[in-house]
């Protein structure tokens, strides 16, 4: 946005030139377009979700009827086919993938954000940021295809129980997948701690170490912070990678209990690919079924982003 | 919150200790590279899998190491001891040699099986011709109205692509009464044979392109005289690519767009950058080892390995045999949804981008864009895939899993990616050079089109790249619009389902579950789409690289 | 082309371009593609569309590429969407040439399809059979569908044979199957663990593989073992291993044969699979080309069994098929 005052005196004149109208027109309808798009997302989201919830024939292919808002909601079993549309389920799958991922990625990613900001040397930052990009550039698909050819098979002999589809190397996966998010975002917030700050420090006698975890870190918490929930919310929407390693087998699964994570789940994403494409479809009224998943994880990650952005404006110290 | 803790700190002077610090050094160190050392384990182990090496001869192993590893290492190592900057330019000229090979089989695919050389040419003429006509307007005659210039580039570009009536005629039922340059052309009953055709459409371009690059410092005639050198190339291949067995549209193709670019940058170096020439001794060193070695192979009987990663997956379709299955339709679905997703994302990225960055208004509407956006990069593909099978298919009456459709589903999903990258390359231009654009009264338009795009063009490609990058390794949105698990042959034209690369690998990997599939067809699959992606990311990488230091 | 054709002209090529490594060799991918058109001779061209049933998805594949073998120029577009889900999305709103099923068409569905003026035409075109089988010593003939769901739920413990019914012996009980990345294992949920009252999880305490070979094994070798896997594997292997009449509790428990399979005696572990062409589509040759030859090849051992995995049809019923396709074509013809 440049609201320059001296640039807006030199414009003003010549702005309604129609070819400054047709240019700033075409510009303005690309930019209104994500407008649309969001727009059509939800609107398409909510109607075709109303139409699932609100219809009043029994299923085509299901033996139960459709489920009410709140029961969709607050029901611990899925099962499209018998009528059984609780989302909790699936739901406890996909936090569960989101715990475990972010276990394994918020602290490797904040690590490789220190390293890289305050440790490493340009021509070593040079080699390893473009590596983090590429990591992050590896399709889902293939994640998903290494966690059950390479990395299930290598965990078994010592996680009793693992199956061949389980939630463990699931996390596994989608953790070193949004590793490269995590360090950029808060690497970014690191580098944007003034200089002085540090020197300050070193001044005061403090040994890089300090430096590092008492000033920078402390100092760029709320970037931190934001780029935590953003990874969130990508594994969140992550789908390739646990549908093809999670498995397919809906259950609603304690979340904190280390032992379930050897279990098969069916997180939201991996159920919609199901719906889709999987056999157990009813069809018709039950497939649409996938639009209210569709409209759940819209929701939760709209608030996750909208939750990331306050955090980094609100909290952002002004230098 | 700062000075606390530099009180804190202070607390601690004079018990400075060194192995904390070490030791938080190293574990940071090890978390940075756990992400990069496990992927890459992970992808030797897929890459063992679907090339196979131990099953080669010893023989075949040695003979290549003798003759290509142990010079390229000794060459690498004296140009690297003469001069740190060439041994780059010898790096990047044999990269370039290895991803413009990789691009051009694609560009081969789409001549040989989508578009006609013919089409094609007729297109470029087409779109050329009234090119032409509005330079002309606009450079000659600044009397004529700008609405009046408009209509004849309007009129200019639709006479010469459709004729009279054209498309507007046609839809009131009036048939074609004169056709367009496009028409004219495509419909030429005595054509040149199809590789002559390609030399012309692909090789002249890329020729004159080459030409004034290599003697840019001389007169037009060296440039003229490089240019036809560099044209030979593609003729060559044409005429020597039926003696080894291949086509000769392909092998003009291959040429053009495999061979032109590393032999350009090649000379380039030579020419014009004396100093650098011994950099020049890398990619020779390993295309004449890669030959010698092929040669001593073929002599001694040696066997290569039986990789999965052959000729005959390259070229073949689905199968239910794992060993005659193949990914040609995949590969040929993704080039062409690439295709398809850059022509739809491109100008609108860069469009919205730039009147978020130059023209909006700081207003409500402008906030609510600015949030939108950086919310739709948060919508988990999945959702994607249900707005475009939603939008198009159910409400638009769509048939479903053309590439139309999978081209604009993966482009909704890359614009807010392609917006954001490009509104910060933007951003980067400084704000002298627009001032000094205005102060000499250019406009607004004028100054974007002439000062803000020119110079924010390589970072926004280099976003537009890696945002391509994310679109064509996308699965989920492509099952949720009914893409094709199994194909045949490449779609011809938009209207036609296609599958795709990481669809094609999600079909074998979930609905052929034999051991063959399993450990070797996928693993092949995934050698070859991992390659294609790691292709585009370095090109972006060094794209951008470039552009941060010429800055 | 076959693969040895290629590797032939092109060995010399290849190894050259070994040389240049594996993404130079990707550079040439196009280059062949051009010889590609095998003329046959015939006129068939045009496009199928199919979608439905991933179960069926590997038949129709093997069918289609065996089509395509002899009409090259006929293209083929291939889905796996699930059976209702073809039908919903695809099929009925007219977007598909064929649709394959588990299960037979629903009501709600014809009537969908009749909606859009799509009349399904209901062509049988193999049998999905699932196989109980155990160890040749032991004195066990037949099982009730209870008794299956009491082994193998994960939620009811049992440890030995004698724990699911007194005349068994007192030994415990040792169990093999496919894994769960198996469409057998989702069928042998589907049929035996969700079909009473209860909905049961399958057990994770059991030898799951990926190759059927493996369970033959482990049957063969363990006098108390207990293993399912599909039917067309087990009929090969006749000698090795015993198979368990079902009871689905009638009390008449029934041999798993291919007679039993086809005529639908063998419940609940037998389930027809079915394609749907849409009558209008019957009227392009192509398509009613391709819906013949399925049928034609549907008595196949090699392309349904074999390659498959599945009962082929019996001779009887695909003379009964095909006569009511003819009937289809000829009406649609009208």
């Amino acid at each position: 946005m440049s609201g320059d005052s001296l640039e807006e005196a030199l414009t003003t004149r010549t702005a309604n030139a129609p070819p400054e109208l047709l240019s700033r027109s075409f510009f303005f309808v690309c930019a209104a377009l994500s407008i649309a798009t969001t727009i059509g997302l939800i609107v398409l989201l909510t109607t075709e979700a109303a139409k699932f919830f609100s219809f009043s024939a029994p299923l085509v292919g299901v033996t139960g009827e459709t489920a009410s808002v709140v029961e969709f909601l607050t029901g611990t079993n899925w099962g499209p086919t018998e009528g059984n549309f609780g989302v909790l389920s699936l739901v406890s799958a996909t936090l569960m993938i989101m715990i475990g991922s972010s276990l394994l990625a918020l602290p490797l990613g904040v690590g490789t954000a220190i390293y890289l900001s305050e440790y490493a040397s340009p021509r070593l930052r040079g080699v390893l940021k473009p590596g983090l990009e590429i990591l992050a550039g590896i399709p889902t698909v293939v994640y998903g295809f290494f966690a059950i050819i390479y990395i299930t098979p290598a965990l078994q002999p010592f996680v009793p129980g693992l199956g061949t589809f389980n939630i463990l190397s699931a996390c596994i996966v989608v953790g070193i997948m949004i590793i490269p998010m995590v360090a950029s975002i808060s690497e970014d917030a690191m580098s944007a701690v003034p200089e002085s700050l540090r020197q300050a420090g070193y001044g005061m006698g403090a040994t890089k170490f300090e430096v590092s975890t008492g000033i920078v870190v402390p100092a760029s918490l709320s970037g931190i912070f934001s780029s935590f929930i953003l990874a969130l919310s990508r594994a969140i929407g992550e789908t390739m990678a646990v549908t093809i390693a999670a498995g397919s087998t809906a259950q609603f699964l304690n979340v904190l209990n280390p032992a379930a994570y050897t279990e098969r789940a069916l997180p939201m994403t991996a159920a919609m690919v199901k719906l889709v494409g999987g056999d157990v479809t009813g069809g018709g009224v039950a497939y649409r079924s996938v639009f209210a998943i569709g409209i759940t994880l819209f929701v939760i990650t709209l608030a996750m982003n909208v939750i990331s952005d306050l955090v980094a404006q609100h909290y952002r110290e002004e230098y | 919150m700062a000075t606390d803790t530099t009180t804190e700190v202070a607390g601690g002077f004079g018990q400075v200790s060194r192995t904390v610090g070490q030791l938080f050094r190293y574990l940071l160190l090890a978390a940075t590279l756990f992400g990069l050392v496990f992927v890459t384990i992970l992808l030797v182990y897929v890459a063992n899998d679907a090339i196979q090496p131990l099953t080669a001869d010893p023989g075949w192993h040695l003979t290549f190491f003798l003759a290509l590893v142990v010079p390229t290492l000794a060459a690498g190592a004296y140009v690297y001891r003469r001069d740190g900057e060439a041994f780059q330019t010898g790096a990047l000229a044999i990269g370039l040699a290895v991803v413009s090979l990789m691009f051009s089989g694609g560009a081969a695919m789409i001549f040989a099986d989508i578009v006609e050389p013919l089409t094609f040419l007729a297109f470029l003429v087409a779109v050329a011709v009234p090119g032409v006509v509005t330079l002309a307007v606009v450079a000659y005659d600044d009397r004529i109205p700008f609405l009046g210039q408009f209509a004849v580039t309007v009129a200019a570009f639709y006479l010469s692509l459709f004729g009279v009536p054209g498309p507007l005629g046609a839809a009131a039922g009036i048939s074609s009464v004169v056709p367009g340059v496009f028409g004219l052309l495509a419909g030429v009953p005595l054509a040149p044979a199809p590789w002559l055709l390609a030399v012309l459409s692909v090789g002249l371009p890329l020729a004159a392109v080459g030409g004034s690059l290599v003697a840019r410092d001389r007169g037009r005639r060296a440039r003229l005289f490089a240019g036809a050198g560099i044209l030979a190339v593609p003729l060559a291949g044409g005429i020597v690519g039926p003696f080894v067995g291949v086509d000769p549209l392909p092998a003009t193709v291959v040429a053009s767009v495999g061979f032109v670019p590393p032999i350009v940058y090649a000379a380039n170096v030579a020419i014009n950058v004396p100093r650098e020439r011994v950099a020049l001794l890398i990619p020779v060193t390993i295309i004449v080892g890669a030959l010698v070695g092929a040669f001593a192979v073929d002599l001694a009987g040696f066997a290569g390995p039986q990789s999965w990663v052959d000729w005959a997956f390259l070229t073949a379709s689905h199968s239910n045999t794992a060993e005659d299955a193949g990914f040609y339709p995949a590969i040929g679905g993704s080039i062409l949804l690439m295709v398809t997703v850059a022509v739809f994302a491109f100008p609108v990225g860069v469009g919205a981008a730039v009147y978020l960055e130059e023209y909006a208004p700081d207003n409500r509407f402008t906030r609510v864009v600015d949030v939108n956006i950086s919310n739709l990069a948060g919508v988990p593909s999945v959702v994607y895939g249900l707005l475009g099978f939603g939008l198009f298919v159910t409400y638009l009456g769509q048939p479903d899993g053309t590439v139309l459709l999978g081209g604009l589903t993966l482009g909704l999903l890359i614009l807010p990616i392609v917006i954001i990258s490009a509104r910060e390359a933007i951003r980067s231009v400084p704000e002298e050079q627009r001032a000094a654009s205005y102060g000499m009264g250019a406009t607004k338009w004028q100054t974007v089109k002439n000062v803000v795009l020119p110079r924010s063009f390589s970072g926004i490609l280099t976003g537009t790249i890696l945002a391509l990058g994310r679109a064509i390794g996308e699965t989920a949105p492509l099952i949720m619009i009914g893409a094709p698990n199994v194909t045949y042959s490449l779609p011809t034209s938009f209207s036609e389902a296609a599958s795709a690369m990481p669809l094609q690998v999600y079909a074998w990997s979930s609905l052929y579950a034999g051991p063959n599939f399993y450990n070797k067809v996928v693993p092949a699959g995934v050698v070859v789409l991992v390659a294609v992606l790691l292709a585009m990311n370095s090109i972006a990488i060094v794209l951008r690289n470039k552009y941060q230091v010429g800055d | 082309m076959s693969r040895d054709d290629v590797e032939r002209d092109t060995r010399t090529r290849r190894q050259v371009l070994a040389g240049v490594g594996a993404a130079g060799a990707a550079a040439l991918a196009g280059c062949q593609s051009t010889g590609d058109g095998e003329g046959s001779g015939d006129e068939l061209s045009g496009t199928i569309d199919i979608a439905g049933s991933s179960t069926v998805f590997p038949l129709a594949t093997a069918m289609s590429e065996e089509f395509k073998s002899e009409h090259g120029e006929v293209e083929f577009n291939i889905q796996s969407t699930g059976s209702g889900g073809g039908f919903a999305n695809h099929f009925c709103p007219g977007n598909t040439d064929f649709n394959n099923a588990s299960r037979a068409i629903r009501e709600q569905e014809e009537q969908q399809c009749a909606d859009n003026d799509v009349e399904p035409v209901e062509l049988t075109v193999a049998t999905d059979a699932l196989t109980v089988i155990v160890n040749n010593d032991l004195d066990i003939d037949s099982i009730t569908v209870g008794e299956l769901r009491q082994i193998w739920a994960a939620e009811v413990e049992t440890e030995t044979w004698s724990d699911v019914n007194s005349d068994w012996p007192d030994e415990p009980l040792e169990l093999y199957g496919p894994s769960d990345a198996s469409g057998t294992y989702d069928y042998f949920i589907e049929s035996i663990l969700h079909a009473g009252d209860e909905e049961y999880s399958h057990l994770s305490g059991y030898s799951g593989t990926e190759q059927d070979r493996t369970i033959i094994q482990g049957v063969e070798g363990s006098e108390n073992a207990m293993g399912y896997l599909g039917y067309a594997y087990y009929s090969t292997n006749k000698d090795r291993v015993k198979a368990l009449a079902i009871d689905d509790g009638d009390g008449e428990p029934v041999e798993p044969s291919l007679e039993t399979a086809r005529s639908g005696e063998y419940t609940p572990l037998s389930r027809p699979l079915f394609t749907y062409p849409a009558k209008s589509s019957l009227t392009e040759e192509h398509v009613a080309e391709f819906a013949r030859f399925w049928l034609e090849n549907a008595t196949s051992e090699e392309l349904v069994a074999e390659s498959v995995g599945y009962v082929p049809l019996g001779e009887d019923d695909q003379q009964e098929q095909l006569d009511a396709l003819e009937a289809a074509i000829e009406d649609a013809g009208n």
